[in-house]
């Protein structure tokens, strides 16, 4: 998780869910602030149990896990 | 069967069920062995206007265990693209296909095969062509001329083909899966008709084959060309998988968009095991998991729920295997075959085992040679060249694997025990069928046509 903030997660993230999964899909805009780091390939975020934080982000074959409860509160917040 | 649709999860994506494998010493090139990985169940020749093709976006892999751990030192990967050369038709083809390059041929396949050891990936040949589908006479006239020109070398004696083969796997399905009848054994089992030979319900079905023969020494762990029967090095275990992204979004215009590392959804080392020995409840967890960690699925195979079905079925019939079964003693035998291998002194001048790490793969021991007059039998009837020694693919799998539920290889670890008579009866009444192969590789027969097949198991 070298290239994506918490920033950048949430600003770009468009959020679809059901119940308490929440699957993020999210192309890095071009017209963001911080485009360049991000890129043009698609981000996926999965937060498979908001109350415990534990989010995973997908871009090409690769997967990173963090632990944030507040962006995973935010994100699901997104789609309340 | 052997694990075609074997589970239900992989049931619904054909493109990533593996139906069988197959690993034997090449018989007419035995210093390789070539290894088949057959896809996508029950083709229907007939199969327009969509034909048959690998999945594009899945990662299918061979994997070779060469040091008994349950995991896989070498890995060869295959990964297909499909390309459409023509947007304003709705055809395959728009004339007859005369070569890999014809301009009426209108969506092609190609792939990619690299060779990963240690993590160190070696693409070995990019860009391969797929044959088409045999159509038919009108378009697909000259199908093994076609089939052939796929055929390619690659780097360090590697020979690769991929795509659609006739299934060489037989089996009565519409049989055993009507409450586990044997129609050679109708009088007894549970349908209680007249005896019958079997029906092969896969005659004239289509797979497709990733088929693959490699140089012995680039398999063995030390580089060697194994000859010593009893050398740990001489056995590799293989098994094959098949992985999807972990995440698939659906854009809503047809298209998707797949991220993330390849998680598995199939894999099939020895035939029939997720099929017939996995309860239905952990097959698909069974698919996703690992060789190495079969340790958990042991319980199923040491007390197969086989076996006592078929002293339910065949009352009477099999009055030994029932004392074993109600015994409780586990099946050390069956063990052996799947997760194990057999070890030196069970099988005179035979082993094929990989230790005690508990893992089903198909083991084969590469310093037997082909036998000369192969045996579908296999080992059990005297030709160590075949299954459970790896599996060629005119191999009887459901008699061999039907019988040793029914006891047959357990005096090899018990020798009082008594192989109940019925147990040479047990068969789905089927053998070969000499036109589904060729002598060389791709070892696999020509696909039925869409055009010549009027009926399934016509």
């Amino acid at each position: 998780m070298s290239d994506l903030t918490r920033r950048d997660l949430v600003k770009n993230s468009v959020v679809t869910a059901a119940g308490m999964t929440v699957i993020g899909a999210f192309a890095a805009d071009a017209a963001s602030a911080d485009s360049g780091a991000a890129g043009s390939e698609p981000v996926v975020a999965f937060v498979s149990d908001p109350s415990k934080g534990e989010i995973s982000v997908m871009k090409g074959e690769r997967e990173v896990k963090l632990r944030d409860r507040k962006l995973a509160r935010d994100i699901s917040r997104a789609v309340r | 069967m052997s694990s075609h649709r074997e589970a239900p999860a992989i049931s619904q994506d054909a493109v990533a069920d593996s139906t069988d494998l197959y690993a034997f010493v090449s018989p007419d090139d035995p210093s390789t062995v070539t290894i088949i990985a057959n896809y996508l169940p029950g083709e229907a020749p007939f199969g327009g206007p969509n034909f048959y093709e690998f999945g594009d976006d899945v990662l299918y892999r061979i994997n070779i265990d060469n040091d008994a751990d349950g995991k896989p030192e070498i890995i060869y990967e295959f990964q297909f693209r499909t390309e459409i050369s023509n947007k304003a038709t709705f055809l395959y083809n728009v004339g007859p296909i005369s070569s890999l390059g014809s301009a009426n041929w209108i969506r092609k396949q190609f792939y990619t095969v690299t060779r990963v050891v240690g993590g160190k990936q070696t693409v070995l040949g990019r860009n391969l062509p797929c044959p088409p589908c045999n159509i038919g006479p009108g378009s697909t006239s000259n199908y093994e001329s076609l089939a052939s020109a796929a055929i390619r070398q690659l780097g360090n004696g590697h020979t690769v083909f991929a795509g659609q083969r006739l299934d060489p796997f037989y089996v009565d399905l519409g049989s055993i899966f009507d409450l586990g009848d044997l129609r050679p054994l109708n009088k007894v089992g549970p349908l209680k008709l007249a005896a019958t030979h079997g029906v092969d319900s896969l005659s004239q079905m289509n797979v497709q084959s990733i088929a693959l023969k490699v140089p012995k020494t680039a398999l063995t762990s030390n580089g060697s060309n194994p000859t010593d029967v009893t050398k740990p090095t001489s056995v590799i275990g293989v098994w094959t998988s098949a992985s999807r992204r972990k995440s698939v979004i659906h854009n809503g215009d047809g298209t998707t968009t797949q991220t993330g590392p390849y998680v598995q959804v199939s894999r099939l080392g020895n035939p029939l095991v997720n099929e017939a020995v996995i309860p239905m409840a952990f097959k698909d967890g069974w698919n996703a998991d690992a060789p190495a960690g079969d340790s958990q699925y042991a319980k199923f195979v040491a007390n197969p729920e086989l076996q006592s079905l078929l002293n339910v079925l065949y009352a009477g019939a099999f009055p030994h295997l029932a004392a074993l079964a109600s015994s409780g003693k586990p099946r050390a035998d069956l063990e052996a075959v799947l997760l194990t291998g057999l070890p030196s002194g069970i099988v005179p001048g035979f082993q094929n085992n990989t230790g005690k790490t508990l893992a089903d793969q198909l083991r084969l021991n590469m310093a037997i040679p082909p036998a000369k007059k192969p045996n579908a039998g296999g080992l059990a009837f005297g030709d160590a060249a075949g299954y459970p020694n790896g599996r060629r693919p005119a191999d009887d799998v459901v008699t061999i694997i039907l019988r040793a539920v029914a006891g047959l290889l357990y005096p090899l670890i018990d020798k009082t025990y008594k192989v109940d008579a019925a147990v040479s009866l047990v068969s789905d009444g089927l053998g070969p069928q000499n036109s589904s192969y060729l002598s060389g590789f791709p070892y696999l027969g020509t696909p039925s046509s869409g055009y010549d097949t009027k009926g399934l198991a016509a």
